[in-house]
């Protein structure tokens, strides 16, 4: 095995099988994959920043296996930060806290192509800071489909006065947040106002939006997958790579850009891919900021004093 | 009690911990009205406009500003806010007890209960207890929501309250309201004695009601059965989800993005 030591804030590093190609059909090696994750560091460092991370690891390639990890590898670097959590069955265990760069690359190390987060943070881990719509394409639908959704969602909230954020899942799909950031948040407020949304969108979209989960029944059609909306779920973090045929991104996009893409018709477009996102986030700055520190209540379910 | 909890932790001092749940303890009796829209009784909707160029300002372009003077800001984030604003916290540390009496119905703010949560009713009943039979309150800290609160604890009839109560600098002061001067003679003083003295009586709140909110509620009632109804316009029908006033907000929000798409 290849290994080669480096220090990145002091912090001594030993890297392995840099040369491995973890994208096989696209040429995409284990230090591209580092190099990725160093230069989106400050954009991807704020959402992961004190959230429980789950690992989902390739260590042979994303055609290979693949495994999920929970707790953080008891291998880990002393100065990995960590935090206690309950899982749902009541057991504790540790999980890894990405807050630095040396972190990150740490877990890049590992393999861990794709990062997911819960949406609450470690120490209030039932305070959801945002809250999410999961739009999910059938077979036979696309990202077009989800955009058009997405806007749909976006109209809703706005009429509501909530503003929204949307990124893209890496895959198919589309993920619409709603930035609350409010200590009063809960995610049974959270679950009941968008389980509330995803059904009037669905009533009165019926020929976009489907109200079944099972993959069978979605076909042209988009699935609201409000559910997510959960303490013990998580959510791919935005600008973390996906695991597919090509190293694509989970990336923001502006409002404007899905209000000129419906009518296009080419899905490709809205999906941004590893040198894109890295070009667009040092252009245009982190675009999902808000979802982090915009202050939000949700009408008609948070109590007030 | 089957009040909505507003919010849980603990009452704390010296070692004693005791599990509380905070709820309501009055309910205006103010009967509200929506606004409807008089050519189709839609419930209306409030709306940020901006007269500078007189357009409807999305939730995401308004920022929060301090009026120094005349069009002048300072404008403050929410991360500003954020840095000054308490750590949200589960106890009501009482930090000394006072004889109520001391503290000037001026000061009293918004008055809550304080109902035992599951294991701590004894410890509960005992403060109770103890704090009616001394006449004794708890002064604590609060944080609810972004803002601390002073707070006494008290007993009541049945259990306990929480009081917020004003910081002593939100009092405005009273002095001159007192007209200076002239003597009072003596006569005049006790024949005011007197008629108040007559007047003297117990302190019983049923005998009084809002006279306004009653003849409101009659009105009511009697157009109720006259069947003086006046319906909003259909909108689509969602099954049960979420509480009602949200659903029907989401009606009227649907509504008006498929009128605009």
């Amino acid at each position: 095995m290849s290994r080669k030591i480096v220090r990145i804030a002091g912090r001594r590093l030993s890297l392995s099988n840099l040369g491995k190609d973890l994208y096989a059909s696209y040429g995409f090696t284990k230090a591209h994959i580092l190099e990725y994750y160093r230069r989106m560091a400050k954009f991807i460092l704020p959402h992961l920043k004190d959230r429980a991370l789950t690992l989902k690891r390739y260590p042979d390639g994303v055609e290979k296996d693949f495994f999920f990890e929970k707790r953080c590898p008891s291998h880990r670097p002393a100065w990995v930060k960590t935090a206690e959590v309950r899982r749902d069955d009541e057991e504790r265990i540790t999980v890894c806290l990405v807050n630095d760069l040396e972190s990150l690359i740490w877990v890049e190390n590992l393999a861990s192509l794709e990062l997911h987060v819960p949406l609450a943070r470690a120490d209030s881990p039932e305070t959801p800071d945002s809250m999410v719509f999961d739009l999910d394409p059938g077979d036979q639908a696309n990202i077009l489909n989800c955009a058009r959704v997405a806007l749909i969602l976006r109209d809703l909230l706005s009429d509501m006065q909530l503003a929204s954020y949307v990124k893209t899942s890496g895959k198919k799909g589309l993920h619409v947040y709603v930035p609350l950031n409010r200590k009063e948040t809960t995610f049974e407020a959270t679950k009941k106002f968008s389980k509330a949304v995803a059904e009037i969108v669905q009533k009165n979209y019926p020929d976009l939006v489907t109200a079944k989960m099972a993959k069978d029944y979605r076909k042209a059609k988009v699935f609201i997958n409000w559910s997510q909306n959960d303490a013990s779920k998580t959510m791919i973090c935005v600008y973390s790579l996906r695991a597919g045929e090509k190293p694509t991104v989970s990336f923001p996009l502006e409002w404007k850009e899905l209000d000129n893409s419906t009518g296009e018709g080419n899905p490709e477009k809205l999906q941004i891919t590893h040198s894109e996102a890295v070009s667009r986030a040092e252009k245009k700055g982190d675009l999902f900021r808000g979802v982090i520190v915009k202050k939000q209540k949700l009408p008609y379910l948070e109590e007030y004093f | 009690m089957t009040l909505q909890t507003i919010w849980s932790g603990t009452i704390s001092f010296s070692l004693v911990a005791i599990p509380v749940q905070l709820v309501k303890a009055v309910e205006t009796g103010r009967v509200s009205f929506r606004m409807l829209h008089s050519k189709d009784y839609s419930p209306l909707v409030r709306r940020m406009l901006c007269p500078e160029d007189d357009t409807i300002v999305p939730p995401d372009e308004i920022i929060r500003g301090y009026e120094i003077g005349p069009g002048k800001y300072i404008v403050i984030t929410d991360e500003e806010l954020e840095s000054v604003s308490p750590e949200r916290s589960r106890t009501i540390e009482i930090i000394e007890f006072i004889d109520m009496k001391e503290v000037d119905a001026i000061y009293y703010d918004h008055p809550y209960y304080l109902v035992p949560s599951k294991g701590g009713e004894k410890a509960y009943r005992l403060l109770v207890e103890v704090m009616r039979r001394t006449n004794k309150a708890g002064l604590a800290k609060f944080v609810l929501g972004e803002r601390e609160y002073l707070v006494a604890v008290k007993s009541t009839e049945e259990g306990l309250a929480l009081i917020t109560l004003h910081y002593s600098e939100e009092i405005l002061s009273d002095k001159d309201i007192l007209p200076k001067d002239d003597k009072v003679e003596a006569e005049e003083k006790n024949r005011m004695k007197k008629i108040i003295k007559k007047m003297i009586t117990d302190f019983d709140p049923e005998k009084y009601a809002d006279g306004r909110r009653k003849k409101i509620v009659d009105l009511l009632k009697k157009k109720m059965k006259e069947k003086a109804l006046v319906e909003a316009p259909e909108v689509e029908e969602v099954e049960g989800a979420g509480p009602a006033d949200l659903v029907a907000a989401l009606k009227e929000s649907m509504r008006r993005v498929k009128k605009n798409r």
